[in-house]
Formats: C-alpha cells, structure tokens, sequence
C-alpha cells in the first residue's frame, strides 16, 4: 500500500467521527455488489471468492485471509482496492471504476468495527434460488390478529410485521383527508362539495366501500390509472423533425383509449398483456383490439431497426417481468442469470414483426386517420447474435431461434396462426370498397356538372373527362369485383351466383380490360390537354423570344411523350391478360405464432414474476413507496424485501381473481393501512415519535406516506375545481401547446420526445423515452407555473366566481373555497390570516390608480373582476391553489 | 434490511441522514430530492459531495461559460491551419502523401444512426483553406483571420485541436453534451453534471442557464442540456433575453398588479407557516415554501441581470451591441458574464440555430457561411474574454468554445465541407487552464486527430476537475456509467 493512502486512512480513521455510522446494508452491500459483484457473486467466483455477503466476505465459513482486524489498513482487501498496480487493483481495468478514498475509507472503517452484517443475512446457492424466482404462494396468515386488522389480508399481514418489529399502529387519517386521498388516488379529481357532504353525514365504513366501487367504477380511474400504466408501458404520441415521422406511429392514441377502456371494463391484466403483445395473431380481425398493439408499435424507430427491436426487448422484459434483459445484449448478464444467447433468443420473438396502418371509415388518407398496428411481415427473418453487442459484426454461422431464459422456467410452445383473408388483406373490410366506389361516383358526378356547366359544348376536353371518370369508375368497380370473387372464391357472393374458378377468371379480365380502357381515356386526355398547352404557348403575349421558345418546345416535347403514351395504351387494348393493379396490399397470410407464445409464457400462472411486478406497481401509486424498490429490476440486484409476504399475497390474489385489477385496487383502499394517516396529531404524537425511532423512513408502511400529485392532476384539478374540465374522453392527440387552454385531461394531449406540455414537464411528467416510476421534485419553476401561469389564474377567477355565488360573506367564502380546493375546513388561523387577507386586499385593489402593472405580457382568457372584493376573492383562489396542500396528497 | 439487525445495532438508523442522502441520488423517491437551487445550506447533496472532494481536489474555477457553435465549425478555419490543403488542393486524398487516412482505424469510430445519402461521407478532393492564418499574441497561436479579436487573447486560450466524436451527423451535438452517441438514449449532460455536485452561490437564480435557441430536435433537442435521470431540478433552464419574459411564467399576465400579488405571496407564506406548524417533519412543506421564495426572488433577480442598459456604453460597444450582427451574440456574452458574476454556475450559450442541423454545417458556401458566423461571435467572445479578466474573474470562469465535429478536408458540392468526426478543436480559457498554448494535433490534412486524442467526455472531466469535483464520485445508484462516460482529466493544460 502506497503511503499517501496509508496517510490518508490514518486521518480518516482517527479523526472521523462522521463515519461512525457506517452501515452494511446500505454502505458496505450496495459497494461489493456493484465493484466485486459481477466476478465475485453467485453468478461466478473468479478466484474462488464469492463476496455478495458479509460472511463471505469475512470467510467465516473458509477463511480467505481478506481481512485484517487489528490492522484494517493492511487489510488485503484494502491493499487491492486502494493499489495503483492496474494488474493488481480491484475492479480490473474495463471491469469498472477503482474505488474512491471515501469508499475504501468506509470499508476501512467497516473492518474496523469487526465487518459486521446481518445474522440472517440470506446466501443464496444458485441463482435460480432467488426469491423473486420462486413462484409466489399465498403465505399463511396469522389468526391471532386484534380487530379491527384481521378482516382484510392486508392488515394481517402488516399487523403482524409491526408486531414483529415492535412498531405500533397510527390512527387513521382525518376524515376529509382520507376522503381526498381515496378520490384523487382512483380518478385523479379531488372531491366535490356534494361528496364531501355526503361523507361527513355517513363516515360509515360502508358508505367508505360503496364510495371505493363508486369511484372504480368512474370513467375517470380508467383515465389516471391508464396514465399510470402509460408511463410503465412507455406511451409516445409520434414523434418526428418537422413533420416527418422518426418514432412512435400517428395515431397511437388508439392505444392509450384502449389502455383507458380495458382498465374500466377491468379487463383481466393477463388479457390486457396478451393483446398488446400478440393482439394480431388473437384476433386478427377486431380493430377494437389491435389497438392494444400499440405497446409494440411505440417502439418503431424510422432510421434503425435495432434500436427499434432493442427498445422492444428492453420494455416488454422491464415492464411485464422486471427483468434487465438488456443488460445481456453486448455480453452475459453481469448479475442476472441471463445470456447474451438468450437476449438475442428473446430478440427472435419480435424478429418478424413490423408496424403497418389500418385504414379507418371515412379518411382513405392514413396519414390523416388511421389505426397503426403490429403484424408479423416477415417469417423468415433471421436473428443473429451481436458479437459484443456491435451490430456491424452479426454471427450469421448460428441463427438463433425464439426462446425465453431458462431461469424462469414456463415451457414456451410456439404455434404459427394462419390468418383469414381479411387479417392479411385489409383492403377487404367493407368500408373501403364502398368508399372507393363512392369516390368515383364524385369525381364522375363532377366532371359531368363541368359538362353540364361549359359553355362550349365542343370542349372535347371536358367531354373526355367525363368518359374517363366513368372508365374510372368502372375500372374500380370491376377490379374490386375481380378481387373479391377471388377471396369468396367458392362461397356463394352477395347475388347469390355461385364464383366458380372461370367466374374468377373472367372477372379478373374483366378488371384488366377496364384498367385498360382507362388507361387509355386518360391518355386521351392528357394528350388533348398538352395538345391545348402547346397551342397556349405559341399564342403566349412572352416578348422574350428565347423564352418563348423555350415554352413551346418544352411543351412539345411534353406532348411527344404523352402521345407515346397514348400510342403504347391503345395497342394495350387489344391485349387479353388478367393482370389488373390490386385494389390494395395484401400481407402474409400465416403469422409466426411467436408473440402469443410470449404472451402465454408471461402470463402463466407459474411465472414467478409477473403478478408480483404488477402489484408492485399498482402498489407504488397507492402507497408512493413500492414493496420492491427496483420496480424494474426483480433480478439478483433485488434483495429480498421487507414485504416479501404481502407482495406473494397479492401476486397470488392477482392470478386467482382472474387478473382483476380492480380486485387488488379495491381490497388496497378497503385496507386500514391505505387509510392510515400520514402525520401526527395531538393525540398519536407519541406513536408517531416512537414508531419514528425505529422505522424513521417507514419502511414498514406504518403510516401513509404524503406524496405529491402528479403533474397531469394538478393541471386537471385547477381545470376540475373550477367546474371548467370538459371530461368527454378519448381521441386524437391533443396539440401540446393548447394545454393552457383546452380544458380537457392532461392524458390527451400529445406526449413525445420534445413534445410535452412545459407545465407538465416542470412537475416531472413522464419522460416518454422511460419512466417505470415517476420522480417528485420541489423547484421554483413549479412556483412560477402556478403562480404565473394564465390557466392558473384564469381558473382561480372562474372558481371564484361560482363560489361567490354560493357564499354572500367572507366567512362563507373561506369555508367554500378551503372546501373546494384542499377539501377540507380551514383551521382558525387559517380562518383569520385568509378574512384579514380579503379585507387588505380589497382596500389595495379599489385604489388602482396607485398600483403598478406587471410587465408580463402572457395573456389570460377571464378578464379579473371588476369588484375590488371579488377580485381579493380571485386572489384567495389563486392563493390557495398554490398552497402546498393542493399539491400535495397526505 | 432486517429490524432485528436495527435492534441489534441501535446507531443503524442514525445514519439517516447519509441514506436519504443516497436515496435523494434516485433511489428515494419518496423522499424529497431538493433542487440544488433551494440548499444554501450544507444539508445540500450536492453540496455534501463538493465538500468531500474539496479535501482532494482543490477548485480552480467556480463557473463555466460554454459556448457551442451548432452545425459543426471547420477546425481548419478556425484554430487548427492546415497550409498543406493549399498545396494539395483539387488532388484525391490518395493522390497526396497522405493516402493511408483512408486506411486508418480510426474510421471505425464512426457510428451511423440513420444512412443520409447527402452528408456525412469522406470527401476526397482536397478543398484549400478557405481563410488566411497569423500568429497571435506572445504564444504566437495560429488562429484564422476569421476571428481577430479572440485572436487577441491568445495567450489565454489553451486550443484542443485532437478531438474526436463518433457520430458523422449532427446527433453529435447530442453526443457532444451527454458524451453518448444519439442511439444510446439520452443521458445527463455536463452542465446538469456541474449543478449536480455544486452547491449554489446565488439563491435568486437558476444555476444552470441556457441561451440561445438550443439544439433542434432533430439532434438532441433539449436534451443538450438537460439533466435526464438526475431530475428536472439540474436541467438547464433557457432564458430568452430578448424578451419581456426571460423565464417561462417568469411575471405574472398583463392585468396583474405587483402589490396584488405581494399580497397573495404574502398570504401564502402565512398559510404554509400555520402548515408548517402542523406538520413540523414534512421536509417537502418546507422545500416548497424555499420554493416560492426563490420563485418570487427569482421574478425580480433574473429581470435585473439581463438589464444590459445598466452597463456603460463602451462596454455595451465592446460586446458589439450597437453592430446589427454582434447584437444578439453580444448582448447573451453580457448577460453571461452577468450570470457568472452572480455566481451562476453553469451557463451554456447556443449559437447558429437554424431549426435544423445547424447554421455552422456549411455543406456548401463555407467561406461566405463562415465569415458570417464568425463575424457574429467574434467580437463578442473576444469581448467576454477580456471583460472576465480585467475584472478578475478569468481565472475563477472557465470558458469553453465547442462545436459537434470539424469538417472534411474535401470538398463537398464545390465550396464546402462535408462533417467531419476525426479530428476537430475546442478551446478553453480560464478557470485554471493553461493559456497560449495548443495541445494535441491532427494529421497534415486535419484529417484524424494523431496526438493526444481526446474523445468529448475527456472535456467534461477537466472542466468537472477544475470546478473541483472528481467525476467518478459524480454516479446515482442504479444508473451504470461506463468508463469513457468520465472521460480523462487533460492535466497537460492545466496551469
């Protein structure tokens, strides 16, 4: 050991008392895991050392001679982490970074104080004994459980763990808070005056349950809930350069309705995973449906198809299994028990599909309208293992077949679906046909009212248009009749004729005929056109000669061509062939069968993980802290938790009530632990301090956690408290930018990279690219959107207004407004501080000639009143829509 | 972690405070993760970082100016001559003694994202300089006619002229600021870095400052300058000088009055104090309440530095603010040095916006494209420089002039230069860094930088050391950053 560093441990160790605190769980694991881990954990143990637990590290069991407790110092392993020797320090060079002195520091320390860990501190054998591998069953739960906890399951389980570790239960939350809490939590709107009314005169714990089913059953959880989901499930409006597409699809907003609709009809979540991972190949027809694909049609990258298919693998892994899968894509999972083989195994699944547009009734332009979709294009696609992740460098000697890591252990059984005609040609559903025709039928109806209209009834040119309108029209008609012979082929068609092989054969003639007829009437056309624009040239007043010249002898040469053009067509007409343009693209008619297997493998009821990922995150929003913290990541990286129990309760619960998520919702908000309160009263003042001592981060969900809205609900609750939220649902994509003035739910409006409204941005929207969880933060530009923003103001002005028209007096108006906005009464000195407020405020605005403007130039839509005294009520709104309880849950 | 481990050692909950710090890192969520901008105390993370490092690294800077010219600025009319280009112009490359470029291995660095069959190739006749070139200042530093005034500093710039990038379209100006290539995703950028491990000088402004129009969203978009997983409180916060309103919801509508809203502020501090008396432990009540303070500081602060009238008018000359051209670029190098002055930590200047690739991608015209472009920063940087050092604060700012890549050696559609990830300059001046001298090199025809290359990132990790922070302490849990994300300290041009 060189001597600076010897120097600087001596310092350390003598003079910090800072560290005294260091502490293996979260100092000294978290360390060895992500220096030593990958070499030295259950996965491998180069050098026969395994160091992913205390004991280990101390050799209790077989000596390594790592450690040197007289002299932490001269600890070996001190020696390896802290050498300059790059072939002797630890990590290696390329296997991670070196060790910084406070971290060698730490362990110094930590070996000092005799490397203590955990007693029970789990080792695993293998790595298929981790927890989360293991298949969830439902846990004994203790009988011996006081009332009011042992009615729901919940409760006894976490009954049982604070009795355990000697923490007592908290009351319940204040009425008002609860109440506030339940609403927002399901559908994302505070309650109303009338709901809260009606609470106060029945707090009654059933009148609590009909409220739960009341509000499960509100359209609006659908919308917060699917908001949620959207976050997990990465959903991106299109996203491009100008108006070129470069991600995601147009349209998708299908997806997120469908997303909305399953959750309200409470679709079973296996369901939900199996349309939007294989909605094509189980029903290949139902538009309803294929909107669900839109999981895998957010993930379309225009320029790179790796990236496209990495992003699939990577989320559908993180979002359905919490597995890291994409760890593996350049080299063996360093932690996981996954290889790179099987990323690319996993890869294989998704290798055929592609993205297409269903065309919708009444737009023919899918730009316009449409319903993109996922669909196998290609069954022959090969995958190939990236060496080293480098896409340049593909080892095409060993094609990989579809397959799903071994850890888990689900069989995997592929079957190839064959599709109906309609599945592959889309061209096929009713409407399109009808509208083409209808189309035609336009333009010949036109061109036959120019007719009418001309005053020269010679113009050949307009006659000509009418003839090839209706060569247009016929060739339509004849080519869709050829087609759909083809696919009724011997079924018996609408007139009741029977197609018979040489009825098909005839009709396709036929189509080819009329094709060729116009062909050949629009070539007549564009020759009597050209023929007039030549005329137009020579006739031209252009002095310039040169110019002049020009002119003519372009549109000559124009004419030559389109005479050609004519020539070529007319010795068509006598042809005979049955080739006719289709009247649109078919696609392959078999689909791998790939995806419905992953589906079928997720969602088995022995996968260990997919329940328990979801529950986790339905969890997460309830509780804002989750039962598993990596709610991404279920593999090595995640010890057991502290909840193991209840997370296995769930996930089983989850799989036995048919994947209702409505289920586990409803038993969540029927729990006392969701009702429990987040802060001290008086009273449980000494509960709260001692239950602080021994859980200060409450880990044990002693107490609710307060947590803030998220961004979409504090816009849609300005918009919802002052009655102005328009609350039809669904659609098109809202343009971003209308967000401060369209009142309808923040989950319509378009969301994309670069693409996001900035109030929601600054209240830590959803990055659309990956957000398995939301981050909270608190920064002043919160502050200026609620305080600056025009929607804010215009919406305290609006509040104002109807609440005024409800209460005659200050007094009252405090009460309504405290009510309306952070549902609940205000205390007396809020009371006082908010009457004297409207009186100050209304003696500063009557004199306004003595105030100064602000320079802003922003522009509100609801002027201020004109009345001094509702103006100051305007400002008490807009007050209390910045008070901190407004964003916030407790 | 077990409770009956807690019971066992009654102090494993005493280190609370450290742990929250960690989970503020992104692992708690539920925890509050505080803006730096809001923590002018030693409780601030980010601060807790910076004090450690201070016992190792010393800093020498306090502040960074980062000027980023968008579209990618030849470097061989800039800083990095290259004479033989007049006497091999109009030959192939593998007609001159330099043919072996062509086979180098360092081509492979290139990563595409997307094929453009326009841009983006090796462009094999040789373009002669477009500029002549003069000795400057003591150091006696080649820098073009192009840029006079910043010539005049010479002796305090300390021009990096190996750089290199993989991206050959303009996702490098994405690369440039994350230090990963576009289709990697997006990443924390160097200024969120900086904000993240500084704590803050100034509690009435925003720490990490952008001006300019940033980055098109075809190249990065706001992510040029935008914290990522570190959280929205390190992003980079655009203020348009130019306007009534440099912040968005900086002042209240029009209709407002001042006093009106004093008196709401007012009411709003009383309120969330009776709050905070009921909920003495809600560590985000009195984060919020920190909040509309700064917020409210923040209306009247960020107004007053962008109050370039307040300056005299020669100094308002020198920046060249009464010359059409100068104007714009002059009055952001004022309000930056501002900025600096208040002790904003981070200040990121954009120029050559186009809603596109960028004004600076000179496919064509470079000579005429690139006289402009100069002529517009020029003075103004040349201004700044000598602004920041004749009142002493040079030394303790550093400034950082950079551009996604350089340009083909070759000619592309006959007056232009095609880009160029091979080889490309930088420079820096001030904030501890070495004046008048240059470092590293590229070849004779600026084609790949031979001499101490340095990748991007090796820029983020001097300028993170020189703000006294060690990079690698700069991680979040659960958030990998491989080893080149650091980068490399250049300790050859620190002074």
């Amino acid at each position: 050991m060189s001597r600076t560093i010897l120097a600087v441990l001596a310092i350390v160790l003598v003079g910090s008392n800072l560290r005294a605190d260091v502490d293996y769980e979260s100092d000294i694991k978290p360390l060895f895991q992500e220096k030593c881990g990958a070499c030295h954990g259950v996965l491998k143990q180069e050098g026969g050392l395994r160091l992913d637990a205390g004991s280990l590290i101390r050799g209790d069991e077989s000596p390594n001679g790592l450690l040197d407790f007289d002299q932490p110092a001269d600890s070996e392993l001190i020696r390896r982490v802290a050498t300059s020797d790059p072939d002797e320090r630890m990590p290696p060079e390329g296997e991670g970074t070196p060790l910084s002195a406070q971290q060698i520091e730490m362990l110094a320390q930590w070996i000092q104080l005799g490397a203590p860990s955990p007693p029970d501190e789990e080792i695993i054998e293998s790595p298929s004994e981790h927890w989360a591998y293991q298949n969830p069953t439902r846990p004994e739960l203790a009988t011996d459980i006081p009332e009011p906890w042992s009615s729901n399951p919940i409760d006894v389980l976490m009954f049982d763990q604070w009795r355990q570790s000697q923490l007592a239960p908290v009351p319940p939350a204040d009425p008002s808070m609860a109440l506030r809490r339940l609403h927002l939590d399901v559908t994302g709107l505070s309650p109303s005056r009338e709901d809260q009314a009606e609470f106060a005169s029945d707090p009654s714990t059933d009148a609590w349950r009909q409220r739960i089913d009341r509000l499960l059953d509100d359209p609006a959880y659908g919308e917060k809930w699917g908001r949620h989901w959207m976050d997990v499930w990465r959903y991106s409006d299109w996203d491009g350069y100008k108006n070129q597409l470069r991600g995601s699809q147009r349209h998708i907003w299908h997806w997120r309705d469908w997303i909305i609709e399953s959750l309200n009809v409470d679709k079973g979540y296996d369901r939900m995973i199996h349309e939007m991972v294989a909605g094509d190949e189980i029903a290949p027809e139902d538009l309803d449906t294929l909107r669900a694909t839109g999981f895998l049609v957010r993930n379309f990258h225009t320029s790179n198809r790796d990236i496209w298919l990495d992003a699939t693998v990577e989320h559908t892994a993180k979002a359905f299994l919490g597995m890291t899968i994409a760890c593996a894509r350049c080299h063996d999972h360093k932690y996981d028990p996954i290889s790179q083989q099987e990323y690319y195994a996993f890869r294989a699944i998704f290798q055929p599909h592609r993205v297409r547009t269903e065309r919708l009734p009444g737009e023919p332009d899918t730009s316009k309208l449409g319903l993109p979709r996922a669909y196998d294009a290609d069954l022959k696609a090969p995958t190939y293992l990236y060496v080293q992740g480098n896409e340049k460098n593909p080892d095409k000697d060993h094609p990989i077949a579809p397959a799903l890591p071994e850890i888990v252990e689900v069989p995997f059984e592929i079957q190839p679906v064959e599709l109906s005609d309609l599945a592959s040609n889309p061209f096929l559903r009713e409407h399109i046909e009808t509208e083409e025709i209808a189309a035609a039928e336009k333009k010949l109806r036109s061109a036959q009212k120019s007719l009418r209209e001309t005053t020269d009834k010679n113009d050949a040119i307009v006659r000509q248009q009418v003839t090839v309108a209706k060569a247009n029209l016929q060739s339509i008609q004849h080519r869709w009749a050829a087609t759909k012979a083809k696919f009724v082929d011997a079924k018996t068609d609408k007139a009741g004729a029977t197609n018979t092989q040489a009825n098909v054969a005839d009709l396709a003639i036929q189509a080819a005929n009329s094709e060729r007829t116009l062909r050949f009437q629009q070539a007549l056309l564009d020759v009597l056109k050209q023929r007039n624009a030549v005329t137009t040239a020579k006739e031209s007043k252009e002095t310039d000669e040169a110019k002049k010249k020009a002119a003519i002898d372009a549109a000559s040469k124009k004419l030559a061509e389109v005479e050609k053009k004519l020539v070529d067509a007319s010795v068509e007409l006598v042809a005979n062939d049955a080739k006719f343009t289709p009247v649109g693209k078919s696609y392959p008619s078999t689909s791998s069968g790939r995806r419905t297997a992953l589906a079928h493998w997720i969602t088995a009821p022995e996968n260990p993980l997919t329940a328990r990922v979801a529950v986790n995150h339905i969890w997460t929003r309830y509780f804002g802290q989750p039962l598993v913290p990596s709610v991404d990541d279920f593999g090595l990286r995640a010890s057991q938790p502290v909840h193991h129990k209840l997370l296995d309760w769930l996930a089983v619960e989850l799989i036995e009530k048919d994947w209702s998520m409505k289920h586990i919702h409803r038993l969540i908000l029927q729990s006392r632990t969701y009702r429990l309160a987040s802060s001290a009263t008086v009273e449980s003042e000494g509960t709260f301090a001692k239950n602080v001592e021994m859980d200060p981060d409450n880990l044990f969900f002693w107490r609710a956690n307060v947590r803030r809205l998220e961004a979409e609900l504090v816009r849609d609750n300005l918009l919802a408290v002052a009655g102005t939220l328009d609350k039809s649902m669904g659609g098109p994509d809202i343009d971003f930018k209308q967000g401060e003035t369209t009142p309808r739910r923040s989950v319509y409006f378009r969301h994309a990279y670069e693409k996001q409204m900035p109030m929601l941005v600054v209240f830590d929207a959803a990055n659309p690219t990956d957000c398995y969880r939301r981050s909270e933060s608190i920064v002043p530009q919160q502050a200026l959107a609620l305080a600056n923003s025009p929607l804010a103001i215009d919406q305290s002005r609006t509040t104002a207004a109807s609440l005024s028209a409800e209460a005659s007096d200050d007094p009252a108006f405090v009460t309504e407004a405290y009510a309306a906005i952070l549902g609940r009464e205000p205390s007396d000195s809020e009371r006082s501080a908010c009457e004297s407020f409207l009186t100050h405020q209304a003696t500063l605005l009557a004199d306004s000639e003595k105030l100064s403007p602000s320079p802003g130039a922003a522009k509100t839509t609801v002027p201020p009143a004109t009345d001094a005294n509702l103006r100051a009520r305007e400002n008490l709104v807009h007050v209390l829509f910045n008070h901190n309880d407004f964003v916030t849950v407790r | 972690m077990s409770m009956q481990f807690g019971n066992n050692r009654p102090h494993s909950f005493s280190g609370r405070h450290r742990r929250g710090f960690l989970q503020d890192l992104g692992l708690g969520f539920g925890s509050v993760a505080l803006s730096s901008l809001l923590q002018g105390d030693s409780t601030a993370h980010g601060n807790e970082i910076a004090e450690s490092e201070l016992k190792k690294i010393a800093p020498k800077a306090k502040s960074v100016i980062w000027l980023f010219m968008i579209g990618g600025a030849s470097h061989m009319e800039t800083f990095d001559p290259k004479p033989q280009l007049n006497k091999l112009a109009g030959k192939t490359i593998k007609e001159t003694p330099y043919a072996k470029v062509l086979e180098s291995p360092y081509l492979a660095n290139e990563r595409v994202v997307a094929f453009d069959p326009n841009n983006g190739f090796i462009r094999n006749e040789i373009y002669p300089l477009q500029v002549g070139f003069a000795p400057r200042g003591e150091s006696g530093i080649e820098i073009s006619d192009w840029f006079p005034h910043v010539g005049e500093c010479a002796d305090d710039l300390c021009v990096l002229r190996s750089m290199w990038t993989e991206d050959s379209n303009h996702g490098a100006q994405l690369q440039f600021h994350t230090g990963r290539h576009r289709v990697d995703g997006f990443f924390p950028t160097v200024g969120s870095w900086a904000t993240y491990g500084l704590g803050s000088l100034n509690d009435n402004l925003p720490q990490f400052v952008v001006m300019g129009t940033p980055v098109a969203d075809c190249c990065g978009g706001r992510e040029c300058h935008r914290a990522n997983y570190l959280g929205p409180q390190y992003d980079g916060i655009p203020l348009d000088i130019d306007s009534d309103i440099p912040l968005p919801y900086a002042a209240p509508p029009g209709g407002v009055y001042q006093e009106e809203q004093a008196g709401e502020f007012e009411l709003l501090r009383q309120l969330n104090q009776i709050s905070s008396e009921q909920f003495p432990t809600d560590e985000a009540l009195r984060a919020r309440v920190r909040s509309y303070e700064l917020a409210f500081r923040m209306q009247t602060a960020v107004p007053d530095v962008v109050r370039l009238q307040d300056e005299t008018a020669q100094t308002q000359r020198d920046y060249g603010l009464d010359q059409p051209e100068t104007k714009v670029f002059g009055r952001q190098m004022l309000t930056a040095r501002r900025l600096v002055e208040q002790g904003v930590r981070f200040v990121q200047v954009y120029h050559g916006s186009n809603g596109g690739a960028g004004q600076w991608d000179n496919h064509k015209g470079l000579k005429a494209g690139h006289t402009k472009l100069c002529k517009q920063t020029d003075q103004p940087i040349g201004a700044l420089l000598k602004d920041l050092k004749q009142r002493g604060l040079l030394d303790e700012t550093l400034v950082v002039w950079a551009t996604e890549f350089g340009r083909t050696p070759g000619a592309q559609s006959s007056n232009g230069r095609d880009h160029h990830p091979y080889g490309f300059s930088v420079w820096m001046a001030g904030g501890g860094v070495k004046g008048g001298m240059t470092h590293g090199a590229t070849d004779e025809i600026g084609f790949h930088a031979v001499e101490d290359r340095h990748y991007v990132t090796d820029i983020h990790a001097t300028l993170l050391h020189q703000l006294g922070l060690n990079r690698h302490e700069l991680v979040v849990p659960g958030r990998q950053r491989l080893e080149r994300d650091f980068g490399h300290v250049i300790h050859d041009v620190l002074a």
